[in-house]
């Protein structure tokens, strides 16, 4: 009870700090926009010379999976490593250690939160302008595609928070976790289907997309093809052993990382 | 309920790290590096009781902040025991950061893009305190800390006294039964430094708040603690009321000569006194009374010297602090 309070007077706090600054989520929006309207375009184009179809699917369907990436990156949940990265070579861990709430949970609260409004506004927005450019593909009518986009959705949150946690927690003994961000960062963009609609991978790629826990974190951008009617089930499932798995690579990292500290002028 | 709030026995603390030797190759280095070891904190026992004001002071790197990390659970002792309020900050820090309150004086706590009663709701929500004892906590420190002209206003905006007054204030939103205070004053206008001062007084008063605290300011030592802890090299050096501090070098006597006109030559001085400072308007020398009482120095400082005024005094807090870190230094 006290850890829900907690988180939603994060989120609350985090919501309030997001008004005080409206042009940032301008500015936000709009670089979401461009970089999302300029694959759209792209590959409306690549569909278009193609007769409009690709791999057995759509502009309409591979439009939406992207979009559905860019949404879940608006929480901007990868940030959360250079966060706990900033906090263990600033030394501003100390302060968040000695609060009565667990460092994880705190900084993973405050992660969605910073990026919660932002989400909100951007995704309702993309939503209309999508549905009112192109449509909805059927895939988005069917009665399970909510409750398990939801899941899918709130899976991917906490796979990729575990994730980008990791690679923060490295900061505890190496000096600069910038290259394994960088590398773990491109690989969730890669296959997740940022740059390439997944179902246009090839066999292998797909694969990996499937197998690796870079990929599961972006199941969500599977939600749209008619595939997930019959595989949402395995993918989840997936999804789930991953976060079970990084959940439990977190808890022991972070246990070994707590008896690491070592901050300025101590 | 022990009358002890803070007992620490032989408290050490080592921090090893990989240190590159030139003469091993990157593959050895890589992998069998050469690890260093320093002892931060080296076997210091002490205790506080409730109530107490005690200052925790050293030269740079001495200990003191390593010290208080161990005391709040944030760094793990290599060795000894610390017993806060009856909790073991290793094993119980999320208890014990119930019972505590900690300001590190070089970084914020506070919201700042938001108005300060933000940081005030948000900690209280964090201690697990009600609406309505989070309300009525902020009224009681709003009005102890005068807090009032500026609560509506974004932390990012206010000055640095104000945001430290701030920082102090949200610290004790829960009503910690000890706050531990990394140097609080620092960078901040002596009018500043003295109002904080008051306000930490005045809740060990009030709510007899146990305050450790370290500084590298004498004032803050000299106003606001009644006891001294001084640790040099990680070692314990000193545990003494603040007011036994400056007796501690009483065998010196630190002598202002003030001249007629101006002071032109600066002669050799008698054994037992020694030159503190040589300038043309005013000469201060160091007299140690087991090699010469005063009256004698006097009168051979007046057959050097032709004065206007003379002032004889005790070394200040400051200088028998460097002293004792001087004189710990060389081993004397």
């Amino acid at each position: 009870m006290k850890e829900i309070r907690l988180a939603t007077k994060i989120l609350k706090t985090l919501i309030k700090d997001s008004f005080q600054y409206p042009s940032r989520l301008v500015a936000e929006t709009i670089i979401v926009i461009s970089r999302c309207g300029l694959l759209l375009l792209l590959y409306s184009y690549v569909f278009k010379i193609n007769n409009g179809v690709i791999n057995g699917t759509t502009f309409l369907f591979s439009a939406w999976s992207i979009f559905l990436y860019f949404s879940l990156s608006t929480l901007k949940l990868r940030q959360i490593s250079k966060l706990i990265a900033q906090d263990v070579q600033s030394g501003n861990v100390e302060v968040l250690f000695s609060k009565p709430a667990s460092y994880l949970f705190y900084r993973m609260w405050w992660q969605i939160g910073s990026g919660l409004y932002s989400f909100i506004v951007i995704t309702i927005m993309g939503v209309i302008v999508l549905i009112a450019l192109i449509g909805i593909p059927h895939t988005m009518t069917i009665g399970i595609f909510i409750p398990t986009l939801i899941l899918t959705f709130i899976f991917g949150i906490i796979l990729s928070l575990f994730l980008y946690t990791i690679v923060g927690l490295l900061s505890f003994w190496i000096e600069d976790s910038n290259p394994v961000f960088w590398t773990v960062d491109k690989a969730v963009m890669i296959l997740g289907g940022s740059y390439l609609p997944i179902a246009l991978f090839p066999p292998l790629m797909y694969k990996i997309a499937l197998y690796t826990p870079f990929g599961s974190s972006q199941f969500v951008t599977h939600t749209v093809y008619e595939s997930w009617q019959t595989t949402w089930t395995k993918l989840i499932g997936i999804q789930l052993f991953w976060v079970l798995i990084s959940g439990l690579v977190v808890y022991l990292i972070f246990r070994k990382a707590k008896q690491k500290v070592s901050v300025n002028g101590g | 309920m022990s009358s002890k709030a803070i007992i620490v026995s032989n408290l050490t603390k080592k921090f090893s790290f990989s240190a590159k030797n030139p003469s091993f190759g990157w593959i050895k280095n890589l992998f069998h590096p050469e690890i260093k070891e320093i002892v931060a904190v080296n076997d210091i026992s002490f205790s506080v009781n409730h109530g107490e004001r005690i200052a925790f002071i050293g030269p740079n790197g001495a200990g003191k902040s390593t010290t208080i990390k161990m005391l709040t659970g944030i760094l793990f002792p290599t060795s000894g025991n610390v017993n806060i309020l009856g909790l073991d900050p290793t094993k119980d820090r999320k208890k014990l950061a119930y019972q505590i309150g900690t300001v590190f004086g070089q970084r914020s706590q506070l919201l700042p893009n938001l108005p300060l009663t933000d940081s005030f709701e948000f900690f209280g929500v964090m201690y697990d305190m009600s609406d309505e004892d989070i309300k009525k906590r902020i009224i009681e420190l709003v009005e102890i800390f005068d807090l009032g002209s500026f609560m509506t206003q974004p932390v990012r905006k206010l000055s640095l006294g104000q945001r430290m007054r701030a920082e102090v204030a949200v610290s004790l939103i829960h009503k910690p039964k000890i706050i531990l205070l990394d140097e609080p004053t620092i960078g901040l206008d002596v009018v500043a430094k003295k109002s904080l001062r008051d306000l930490l007084i005045k809740i060990n008063k009030e709510e007899n708040t146990t305050i450790f605290l370290t500084s590298h300011d004498v004032g803050d030592i000299e106003s606001l603690c009644d006891r001294t802890i001084i640790i040099n090299h990680g070692v314990m050096i000193k545990d003494l009321p603040t007011s036994d501090l400056a007796k501690t070098f009483v065998y010196e006597k630190y002598i202002d000569l003030i001249p007629e006109k101006n002071f032109n030559n600066f002669p050799l001085l008698p054994h037992g006194i020694r030159y503190s400072l040589q300038d043309k308007n005013k000469i201060t020398v160091v007299v140690d009374i087991n090699k010469i009482n005063v009256q004698e120095s006097l009168k051979k400082l007046l057959d050097l010297f032709l004065v206007e005024d003379i002032d004889v005094y005790n070394a200040d807090l400051e200088t028998v602090i460097r002293h004792i870190y001087e004189r710990d230094s060389t081993g004397n």
